[in-house]
């Protein structure tokens, strides 16, 4: 675990100072702050599209650093060598990889914390009130990224970045229309078995993102959910349980591969 | 004698500093034993290794290591050469269980390689290391020790004495993206001994540095002979590994060309006669010529060179007894180890049918020789 943990912080260390990553933070945080300079808030409806802004702005970056960190955790360690000097000392390959995996993860939080804790903070300032769907939006957000980091970890071990840039961002574009091909792989006016099974497959394999957007009053109008605690459980233990399987699946792979 | 861990070396800012009794005993009494060098036991066992790797162009399998076999005995001090592209970091690369082998047997202190208990006596120098840039140097030696499970004191002791170790003591605290490419190279000594190491995998550490950083580097290297460790070098420096090595393995090709003691190797077949009063008649030249020997005279005093074999020099020395000449001196003459490795090479690409290099270093010499 020590190691895990020391390895974690080396890359947390390393991957906050990536300048990339800096820029869609501070650009996610730009838009936040002039969403609230320039609007003004009289009644209580105009919560709806700030909270669909905020999320969606913290849902991007978050997107785009998450993928971003994850594609390149271990293969920028084997191209500046550094998995050498660090794999040639008693450090088992699980170990290494879940170090990579949770220092990235320590980052995905760090700048989903800093842009969830602003919006809660202007929410305030401009209503003067405070809505639990703000904080729980930022929390099932930052579990949404573990998933996606764990996905863009698991693809990192055997594709070029390049590739795992597209596959992850695939796997995310199709995971958020979790509810598109569940209809696809059930309804009955499929009448090709081969089809309807590609598409029971893919609903299958591909993690559900769109859970994870439940606060989101744009992306999901018509939801509305009664047992708030209890669907946020719900979908942190799928999400922890889903990076989990993608992580061992990773292990497995890397545990062969030859750097 | 043991140097007291706290009061390590100091004034270490020009080079490489290491005390008179070694730092194995500033950090651990383990090593002293085996320090012993030379005792005979077989630190690293290769049997016909072969790792084979699929050009991505031709989608052709290539040998990369093509059945090598070799030992390395403790304590010894072993040269790992070869051109680039010969198979050297891919050897290295499978004695560290970084990658598998296709077939053929490793064992690293008779044990498989990869395993915790083996990688917690070696350490790995790759080439050009690369570490955190956003670390200092005492970070990243008190980063790599925690891979050690050692504890933060001791981390931090042992981080403060590796740094002074190599001479890096004021530049301790600053990042590494200040530090120049010699300095990082000190640093990935500095690392590669946090562990107190039975066996040392440098490669290339002397790339691309400074003549005063490259001394030092080599300095250090020498005196880790001194310590009775066992160091595995790769190396183009051939005139540093001449000076550090014990033994020497030539690879081209993925095979090994030439193995030996350095002193063996450079030991040329012919020997010089040096012989006074000598009656050099024409006869006598075309003679010694046709042993394959070369006669020069100068004054009273005659030199030839030749008998690449034993019956050879006897002929040779014969030829100068009956024809009254007196012998001064039968010396051995003594080639470089580059002379060595570009014979090997040659060697190696005539059987590959692919002599261009050495086609070319021969029409510039026959151009000088003009």
């Amino acid at each position: 675990m020590g190691t895990v943990i020391t390895l974690a912080q080396g890359t947390f260390g390393e991957a906050v100072r990536r300048k990339i990553l800096n820029i869609f933070l501070i650009v996610a945080l730009a838009m936040i702050g002039l969403y609230f300079a320039f609007t003004s808030f009289s009644a209580r409806e105009d919560l709806t599209i700030t909270l669909s802004t905020g999320l969606g702005v913290i849902s991007l970056a978050g997107v785009f650093i998450s993928v971003i960190l994850g594609i390149n955790l271990v293969p920028s360690e084997i191209e500046k060598r550094t998995i050498y000097t660090i794999l040639s000392k008693p450090v088992r390959r699980h170990e290494f990889l879940l170090g990579k995996y949770f220092g990235g993860l320590l980052t995905v939080f760090v700048n989903i914390a800093l842009m969830g804790m602003v919006f809660i903070v202007l929410v305030w300032v401009k209503t003067k009130s405070t809505d639990n769907a703000v904080w729980e939006g930022v929390v099932l957000i930052f579990f949404q990224m573990m998933l996606l980091s764990s996905v863009a970890i698991l693809f990192s071990v055997f594709v070029s970045p390049f590739v795992n840039f597209f596959l992850t961002f695939s796997v995310y574009l199709l995971g958020s229309m979790s509810s598109v091909t569940e209809s696809l792989a059930t309804q009955n006016s499929h009448k090709n078995p081969i089809t309807t099974a590609f598409f029971a497959v893919i609903h299958f394999i591909i993690p559900n993102f769109g859970n994870f957007n439940i606060q989101n009053p744009i992306i999901h109008p018509d939801i509305q959910v009664q047992n708030m605690g209890a669907y946020m459980a719900q979908t942190i233990i799928y999400g922890i349980l889903y990076s989990a399987i993608m992580l061992l699946t990773a292990i497995v792979i890397f545990e062969k591969r030859e750097v | 004698m043991a140097q007291d861990e706290s009061s390590p070396s100091t004034g270490a800012q020009a080079g490489v500093v290491v005390s008179s009794d070694g730092y194995l005993g500033a950090i651990s009494s383990t090593a002293s034993t085996d320090s012993s060098s030379g005792s005979g036991d077989v630190a690293i066992e290769i049997r016909n290794l072969v790792k084979r790797y699929r050009n991505v162009i031709t989608r052709e399998w290539v040998n990369a290591v093509n059945d090598i076999s070799l030992d390395v005995q403790q304590g010894e001090i072993f040269g790992f050469l070869g051109p680039n592209g010969a198979g050297k970091t891919t050897t290295i690369k499978a004695l560290l269980g970084l990658i598998f082998p296709d077939s053929g047997k490793i064992s690293v202190l008779g044990q498989e390689p990869g395993n915790n208990a083996v990688k917690a006596k070696i350490s790995y120098l790759p080439e050009s290391p690369y570490f955190y840039e956003h670390m200092s140097a005492k970070d990243i030696i008190v980063f790599y020790a925690s891979l050690f499970g050692l504890d933060a004191r001791e981390r931090s002791k042992r981080a403060d004495y590796l740094i002074d170790l190599v001479g890096l003591t004021s530049a301790g605290n600053k990042p590494l993206r200040a530090f120049s490419k010699g300095m990082l190279q000190r640093v990935g000594i500095a690392q590669s001994l946090i562990n107190d190491p039975k066996i040392l995998f440098f490669d290339e550490p002397t790339s691309g540095l400074d003549p005063i950083a490259h001394r030092d580097i080599r300095d250090l290297i020498l005196h880790l002979r001194t310590e009775g460790r066992t160091l595995f070098l790769s190396s183009h420096q051939l005139s540093d590994v001449e000076l550090v090595c014990d033994r020497v393995s030539i690879l081209y090709r993925g095979k090994i060309r030439k193995i030996g003691r350095v002193d063996e190797l450079v030991i040329g077949g012919n020997v010089e006669i040096l012989a006074v009063d000598l009656k050099t008649t024409p006869a006598l030249t075309k003679e010694i010529t046709a042993l394959g020997a070369t006669v020069e005279v100068s004054g009273p005093e005659t030199l030839i060179v030749g008998g690449s074999d034993n019956d050879g020099k006897n002929a040779l020395i014969d030829l100068v007894r009956r024809n009254g000449g007196q012998l001064v001196s039968v010396t051995p003459t003594r080639r470089t180890l580059e002379d060595i490795f570009i014979e090997t090479v040659r060697e190696g690409e005539v059987e590959a049918g692919e002599a261009t290099r050495f086609a070319e270093a021969s029409t510039a010499e026959a151009l000088e020789i003009k």
